[in-house]
């Protein structure tokens, strides 16, 4: 049997979903063609009033918090030394991995020049959020990159830099943290910019913070939600009881984060709050479905062993950020009286494959790769340590000869 | 972005009085003229009067916006020319990634196309709206108003302040302030008390004497702030940030390892102590 | 224009009537936002709220065609609260002059009328003269039969209440304009009208520029810096086309084109070389026998001699009207074999184009002379005609743009300028002068080779501009005119000695002997030894009233504002010390600033002094007129089509014009009035613009403005199509519905209008419906220029 043939079986082999997904990112590949073949204004429903859609709103604004599960869990873990997690990491920093991945090809497609992308790094403007973003993506692609290879080495049993690897493990948890705290809160500094445009239930000079705080919150969340669609989808084994860990980590920072956006609204707004109902509305189902509810629940006792009840919150968590994403990128920006922007087939199209593509690789990733397996040997990784118990080892070896 | 060291007072500045604006059109195709720009499809009128085209585009640098309304009974018949503002502390250049935007010490904000990556955020940050997209194109690059840089530089004034027989004053910034500030006072009725242009987006290198009200003429209401200084205020702390967390977490991973580090030792102490014991005992035995 | 653009920024009211200057004279807002600057006040009245308007200071709607009305009603405001400039008006108009026993006005009419013929007897109208043959006159101005005083009763009917009935009006604002205006009646302020199509295309025209020159007088505004009457002329150079004769009743100079009876030279001269017996008079058309006979000398050279009347014969003698209505009549009737239209579109740019372009179908031969193809050159293939039905064989000649060529253009202030060519002309086309010239060699050669009848007016007339590409500064030098022998001549003190070929340097050289020669007598002075006056460039202005004596040339005699004797008092000192145009230094015998109207010492100096208004026999500025066909004082007429009866008088329209057929005062059928105008963004019958994309964009297509009240009654919303209906056609167009256009209460009853620029058609870029499908052929009395201003139409919205 030829390559292709084992290939052909193996996908005859998948489940529907699986299938209904690679039709997806089949239809997105074929759009994002087509976006280049017939240029943005024709293929989109951007123009010089909206020059941001779906794309930006969320291939990028949106997708990168939704990544953060792999630094958030990364900190917890390896930082903060919960050894405990460190079966969430691995999903996470796939999670990850594919998230970033696609943000950059989610942002290539935007882009109107993207064969130029590279000039980022020929000619810095270290006053452009943009730039400090791109720069952050292209800098954490590469770690999670890395954090990447870490399954694949296993897989493949290529020790050295498996061993090369390990040792990495805490630097790079360390510099994806701090990078991420960057870009993600950066991502907010983007719409101060838009200081007459973005409406002032949304502006303020915290929205950085904001950004952050919710990302890693989120984040968190992200790891709780995939965790149980994964025990519950892939047979994974229940983490809920890890899971039980983070869910007493969130709530801190969501009070944190409500307590920013109280402050900033009560002080720090520049414009009327109540005089555009929609956006009201829409304010108040992010703050009230997307925080207020998931806080309530997370401070109950009960999530502790709730898989339901945990699963729900994340959802909600994640519901609250994108809409928030949006509204900050999207629908707070519109302005009275102009028409209103909806996203034009091609785009949505084109967002639903990246969606798609996340899910699938995921999956696949997970089918080929050591993501879920617990490590064979359960021991902190840092080289003092390991030093430390491989000459202890041959002490004993010695002793043995002695005998 | 290079403005730190511009001498705003001196950078070449158009005032425009619409109080002398005939509506005449001269210098929206003066400039579709100097920079080849191709004509509109449109039609009828896109707005009051005779206005067209419908809005400033790729092929549109500058356009003049008519007003045709009634005030107490009273015909208002105005017009007044949009195109960029030469922002003294330009957002599109401070938020332009590969800094493909610059504000020159003539005083025009001119744009190096060959940088430019095509991520609108330009777009986003311009309070005025100027620069436009390519969108008919494949890998379209930003338009707008170039400040007739090319004409500045060799001492001519700008095609459509050339082309103008009324309306549009050149010169440096304090001078066609003072100029402003003179006609204000010699005819306070002529004049709705305010120059546009003064303060707004930190002050521009465009300034606006009207005579009905700004709002009524729809000029935007700006910040008065620079822009940039809205996005620095964050991005100012970047490295800090970042050491800062980096720091923090390097110290509490240090001592965390080193906690479990100790509880580990003790462990593995415990287990090896075990064991030297059983060989001594073997030793005994022997 | 007496005056020039420039001097425009001298003046304390500008007052326009009848033009749009912020439109269609863009540039003349750089000097009128100058004067404004300076504390002048801008006055508009016009129909529409225009974008000359938008800048004034002072704004009244008027009906069209009532500017009679509202200017009669000023010159009574001024006469009755005595705010003339008494000096002026005593001494250089002719209020002073006794009017004969015989002339008299009852209810719209004038005395001695023939309803036949439609026309009056002008001499019943003359000065009552002395026993030495000249006007009695009564300095005191009591006289009832003085003209001051004709005047004052003829307009004693127009009072502001009559007035603002006729002209829709509002009375308030009517009664700021005339109180800024007349407030200029004073010796130290300046006012200045401008006009144009609003004022002369009507069928009173004439009388309503009448109606300016007059009020201007008597507020002592002619020849002053800042004031004067001041038409702002239409196609780039149609001030140059006039001044070089291109109307069929003129000569170059405004010398008359030869009548049948003007039998022989000497016939002519006697008929139109005026006459006085007034030493104080200059009345320089007495030396039209000098300029007609250098005319003829530079037209015939040498073949022209006394012997041979100077070729006189050769002229074309006319009888009758040859105007443009005219020529259409007769060749929609057959009578003309073939049309040269050179710059011109006459198949858009008259009246009821439907008959104009039936009549191209009636010709031969049709050639057009053009930068494009016009509606005229594509009338045989225009909408809804089979291009089979017609015969007319068309030749579409390339012209070169004006851009293309060198010559000089003659601006609305009578400044010749010379312009050079910037490029070459694109593909085949030729400049207009290579065209004629190529016509005069072949025609020329032909007349040679097959003789036919009369062919001397041709082959036997000096034509020489080169060879091959004819050279435009012999042309000029032509214009200018030669010294045809050696010649001396005692000026005052010293004696001037000129050689054959040498250019005259003034006018008051030529010579009625066939010794010189003169292309154009008013441009004597633009081509001397000195070279090429029209192209000098000197910005200097030793008066710092803009007048720039060495930029360019002004004919005549490089003056930059006529009638400037006016504008000193009869020593000679300047009315207006602030502003002196001329002043006479007593000491050094001579006049200091702008040229002077003519060299003489002011008027009080016992032998030389001359009156300022030489160009007539009395030398006085007419406030009564004598050579008018239509009265000498305007009187207010209806317009041919009007929506009210006359409410000064029973007579309903200008008795001088006859009643067209297609006319039609039916108001159940047509309750709207139409007017026809310009907007910035085109051009005249669009051919210029129309075919540029950075202008059709600004203005794409053929729209009508209305108000919002005549909105409402049609159900007619901005933007939607509509139709509009005369008795003469109907077109289609997009409505502009705006503020900007209101009902105007005549006599009490609201009366709406429908306001349309007349750019469109169906050639070039930009095609639309042609306002002139709809407008009248009937015309001013005087001059037969169209009433494309006030007509009467319908209006409906197009159900799609
Ligand atoms: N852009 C542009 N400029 C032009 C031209 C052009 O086609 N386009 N044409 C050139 C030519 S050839 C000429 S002759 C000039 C003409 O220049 P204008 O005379 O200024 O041209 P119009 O717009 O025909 O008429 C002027 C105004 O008269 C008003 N009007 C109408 N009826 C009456 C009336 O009864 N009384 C009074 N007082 N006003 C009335 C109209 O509303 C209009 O605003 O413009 C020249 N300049
Ligand atoms: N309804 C209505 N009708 C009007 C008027 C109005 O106000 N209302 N205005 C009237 C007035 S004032 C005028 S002046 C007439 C004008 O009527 P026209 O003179 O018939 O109209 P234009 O479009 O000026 O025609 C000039 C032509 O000359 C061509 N041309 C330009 N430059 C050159 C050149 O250098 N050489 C040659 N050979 N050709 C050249 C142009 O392309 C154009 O086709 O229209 C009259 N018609
Ligand atoms: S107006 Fe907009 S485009 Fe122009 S300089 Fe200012 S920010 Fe930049
Ligand atoms: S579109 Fe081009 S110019 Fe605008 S910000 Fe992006 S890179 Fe800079
Ligand atoms: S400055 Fe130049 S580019 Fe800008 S509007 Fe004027 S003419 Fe156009
Ligand atoms: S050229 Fe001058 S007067 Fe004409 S529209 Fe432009 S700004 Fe106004
Ligand atoms: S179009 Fe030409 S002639 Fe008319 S105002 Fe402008 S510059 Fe003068
Ligand atoms: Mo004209």
């Amino acid at each position: 049997m030829t390559a292709a043939k084992l290939v052909l079986n193996e996908i005859k082999g998948y489940h529907r979903f699986l299938k209904f997904m690679m039709v997806l990112v089949g239809l997105g590949a074929l759009a994002s063609l087509v976006r280049f073949i017939f240029g943005l204004g024709v293929t989109t429903n951007l123009n010089d009033t909206y020059p941001w859609g779906l794309w930006i709103s969320f291939d990028v604004v949106t997708a990168v918090p939704l990544a953060a599960g792999a630094f958030t869990i990364g900190i917890v873990a390896h930082i903060f030394h919960i050894k405990k997690l460190e079966p969430l990491v691995r999903p996470a920093i796939v999670t990850g991995f594919l998230g970033y991945s696609l943000v950059c090809v989610g942002l290539l497609l935007d882009l109107g020049q993207p064969q130029r992308g590279i000039n980022v790094l020929r000619y810095w403007n270290i006053h452009s959020p943009m730039f400090e973003v791109s720069m952050c993506v292209m800098a954490y692609t590469t770690v999670l990159t890395l954090e990447f290879l870490h399954p694949v080495a296993e897989k493949f049993g290529w020790h050295l830099p498996l061993r090369l690897l390990r040792t990495l493990e805490l630097p790079f948890a360390i510099l994806a943290a701090m990078i991420s705290t960057l870009h993600q809160s950066t991502l907010g500094t983007f719409f101060l910019i838009a200081v007459d445009k973005l409406h002032a239930l949304w502006y303020n000079p915290l929205l950085p913070l904001q950004f952050w705080l919710s990302a890693i919150f989120t984040g968190l969340s992200i790891v709780i939600f995939e965790a149980s669609l994964v025990h519950k989808y892939m047979g994974q084994p229940d983490e809920s009881d890890l899971l039980a860990t983070l869910t007493r980590i969130i709530p801190w920072v969501m009070a944190l984060y409500l307590g920013v956006k109280a402050y900033a609204l009560a002080f720090l707004t520049h414009g009327p709050l109540f005089d555009r109902p929609v956006l009201l509305a829409l304010f108040l189902v992010e703050i009230c479905a997307g925080v207020l509810i998931p806080f309530g629940m997370f401070i109950t006792k009960k999530i502790k062993s709730d898989k339901r009840m945990q699963l729900r919150a994340a959802s909600l968590v994640i519901f609250g950020l994108v809409l928030n994403r949006f509204n900050v990128s999207m629908f707070g920006m519109e302005q009275p009286g102009n028409l209103i922007y909806a996203p034009s087939l091609i785009e949505s199209l084109v967002t639903i494959g990246i969606i798609a593509a996340h899910i699938l690789f995921f999956v696949l990733i997970a089918k080929y790769f050591p993501i879920f397996e617990h490590h064979p040997e359960t021991v902190d990784y840092s080289i003092p340590d390991r030093m430390h118990r491989i000459d202890d080892g041959r002490k004993r070896v010695g002793g043995e000869l002695e005998a | 972005m290079s403005s730190e060291k511009i001498d705003f007072t001196k950078t070449k500045t158009f005032l425009i009085d619409t109080t002398k604006c005939t509506g005449c059109r001269g210098c929206q195709v003066a400039c579709k003229q100097w920079n080849q720009l191709q004509g509109e499809q449109t039609h009828f009128f896109s707005g009051e009067g005779y206005q067209n085209p419908p809005a400033m585009s790729e092929y549109t640098f500058t356009r003049i916006k008519f007003k045709d309304y009634q005030k107490h009974g009273q015909n208002e018949f105005a017009f007044y020319k949009e195109m960029c503002m030469h922002c003294n502390e330009p957002a599109c250049a401070s938020v332009c990634p590969v800094g493909a935007f610059q504000k020159t010490a003539e005083g025009p904000v001119i744009y190096d196309s060959k940088r430019c990556i095509g991520c609108r955020f330009c777009m986003m940050a311009c309070p005025f709206g100027v620069p436009k997209y390519e969108w008919s194109k494949a890998f379209p690059l930003v338009r707008k108003c170039t400040g007739c840089y090319s004409r500045i530089k060799e001492g001519m004034k700008p095609a459509c302040a050339t082309a103008c027989p009324t309306a549009i004053a050149y010169g440096p910034r304090d001078e066609m302030l003072k100029e402003a500030e003179k006609r204000l006072k010699a005819k306070p009725e002529r004049y709705y008390p305010a120059i546009y242009g003064k303060n707004e987006a930190g002050g521009t290198s465009v300034l606006y004497l009207t005579h009905q009200p700004l709002d009524e003429l729809g000029f935007k209401p700006v910040t008065q702030r620079p822009l940039p200084s809205y996005t620095w205020q964050a991005l100012r702390f970047v490295p800090g940030i970042f050491l800062t967390v980096g720091g923090t977490l390097s110290a509490v991973s240090w001592f965390q390892q080193r906690k479990d580090r100790i509880r580990a030792e003790e462990e593995g102490r415990t287990a090896s102590g075990h064991h030297h014991g059983k060989d001594e005992k073997k030793e005994n035995s022997l | 224009m007496t005056n020039h653009w420039i001097d425009l920024k001298n003046s304390d009211c500008i007052f326009i009537i009848g033009c749009n200057p912020a439109e269609n004279h863009p540039i003349s807002f750089k000097w009128i936002e100058q004067a404004v600057d300076n504390g002048g006040k801008l006055i508009v009245v016009d129909p529409r709220y225009t974008r000359s308007a938008s800048k004034s200071d002072i704004y009244a709607q008027l009906r069209p065609g009532t500017d009679i009305a509202f200017l009669g009603g000023m010159i009574n405001y001024a006469l009755q609260h005595d705010l003339i400039h008494r000096e002026y008006v005593r001494d250089y108009t002719n209020a002073a002059f006794i009017v004969n026993e015989k002339f008299d006005f009852k209810d719209g009419m004038f005395c001695s009328f023939d309803d036949k013929e439609k026309s009056y007897d002008l001499k019943s109208w003359a000065y009552a003269n002395d026993a030495a043959g000249n006007p009695r006159r009564d300095e005191s101005l009591k006289d009832p039969r003085c003209v001051y005083q004709l005047l004052k009763k003829h307009y004693s009917r127009y009072d502001v209440d009559t007035v603002c009935q006729i002209t829709g009006t509002p009375k308030d604002a009517y009664l700021k304009v005339v109180q800024a205006f007349c407030a200029t009646g004073r010796a130290d302020k300046a006012g200045t009208i401008l006009y144009a199509m609003g004022i002369t295309q009507s069928t009173h025209g004439t009388q309503n520029v009448r109606a300016v020159a007059m009020l201007q007088m008597l507020l002592g505004n002619i020849g002053i810096a800042g004031g004067g009457v001041n038409a702002l002329r239409g196609e780039s150079n149609v001030q140059g086309s006039t001044d070089y004769g291109l109307l069929f009743h003129l000569l170059p100079g405004y010398l008359k084109s030869p009548e049948f009876d003007n039998v022989d030279l000497k016939a002519y001269n006697e008929k139109w070389t005026p006459k006085t017996k007034d030493k104080k008079s200059a009345n320089w058309w007495g030396n039209t026998p000098k300029y007609i006979t250098s005319l003829l000398k530079s037209w015939y050279g040498e073949n022209a001699t006394k012997e041979n009347d100077f070729c006189y014969s050769y002229l074309p003698k006319r009888s009758g009207n040859y105007g443009y209505s005219k020529i259409i009549e007769k060749m929609k009737g057959g009578g003309i074999e073939g049309l040269v239209c050179m710059g011109m579109n006459p198949a858009m740019g008259g009246p009821d184009s439907n008959t104009a372009r039936e009549a191209l179908g009636k010709l031969k031969w049709l050639v057009t002379v053009d930068l494009w193809e016009t509606e005229t050159s594509i009338f045989w293939k225009r909408p809804g005609v089979n291009p089979k039905e017609i015969q007319t064989e068309v030749f579409m000649l390339p012209a070169a743009s004006s851009v293309e060529k060198e010559g000089s253009i003659s601006n609305s202030g009578r400044w010749a300028q010379w312009r050079y060519k910037a490029v070459e002309p694109v593909g085949e086309a030729k400049s207009d002068m290579w065209i004629i010239d190529q016509f005069y060699k072949r025609i020329n050669a032909l007349y040679k080779k097959e003789k036919g009848a009369f062919p001397e007016p041709i082959t036997k007339m000096a034509w020489g501009y080169g060879n091959e590409e004819p050279e435009p500064t012999l042309v000029a030098k032509e214009i200018n005119g030669y010294f045809l022998k050696d010649t001396t001549i005692k000026d005052k003190d010293k004696t001037l000695e000129f050689k054959a070929g040498d250019p005259v340097p003034m006018f008051k050289f030529l010579a009625d002997d066939g010794s010189t020669s003169s292309g154009c007598w008013i441009y004597t002075g633009s081509f001397t030894k000195d070279g090429n006056q029209m192209a000098r460039r000197d910005q200097s202005d030793p008066t710092g009233l803009g007048l720039f004596p060495k930029w360019a040339w002004a004919w005549p005699v490089n003056r930059r504002i006529i009638y400037n004797r006016a504008s000193v008092d009869k020593e000679g000192a300047p009315f207006n010390a602030k502003r002196p145009v001329i002043a006479w230094n007593a000491l050094e015998k001579k006049w200091q600033g702008d040229v002077p109207d003519g060299p003489w010492p002011p008027m009080n100096d016992a032998k030389e002094g001359k009156y300022p208004f030489i160009m007539l026999p009395e030398g006085h500025g007419r406030l009564y007129a004598l050579d008018l066909k239509d009265g000498p004082f305007p009187e207010h007429y209806e317009p041919m089509e009007s929506p009210t009866r006359n409410l000064l008088s029973n007579v309903q329209n200008n008795p001088a014009v006859a009643v067209p057929k297609n006319v039609s005062r039916d108001l159940d059928k047509y309750p709207f009035i139409g007017t026809t105008y310009r907007m910035t963004e085109h051009w005249q019958t669009g051919s210029m613009t129309r075919s540029l994309p950075w202008l059709v964009e600004l203005v794409p297509d053929m729209f009508v403005e209305i108000s919002e009240t005549l909105a409402k009654k049609k159900g007619i919303a901005k933007g939607d199509k509509v139709r509009v209906h005369t008795e003469r056609g109907s077109i289609e167009a997009v409505a502009l519905v705006t503020a900007r256009l209101k009902p105007l209460s005549v006599a009490g009853k609201q009366v709406e209008q429908i306001g349309m620029p007349w750019h469109f058609g169906y050639s070039g870029l930009a095609k639309g419906d042609s306002a002139n499908l709809l407008t009248p052929t009937v015309g001013c009395a005087n001059t037969g220029i169209p009433e494309f201003k006030a007509f009467l139409c319908d209006i409906e919205k197009r159900r799609a």
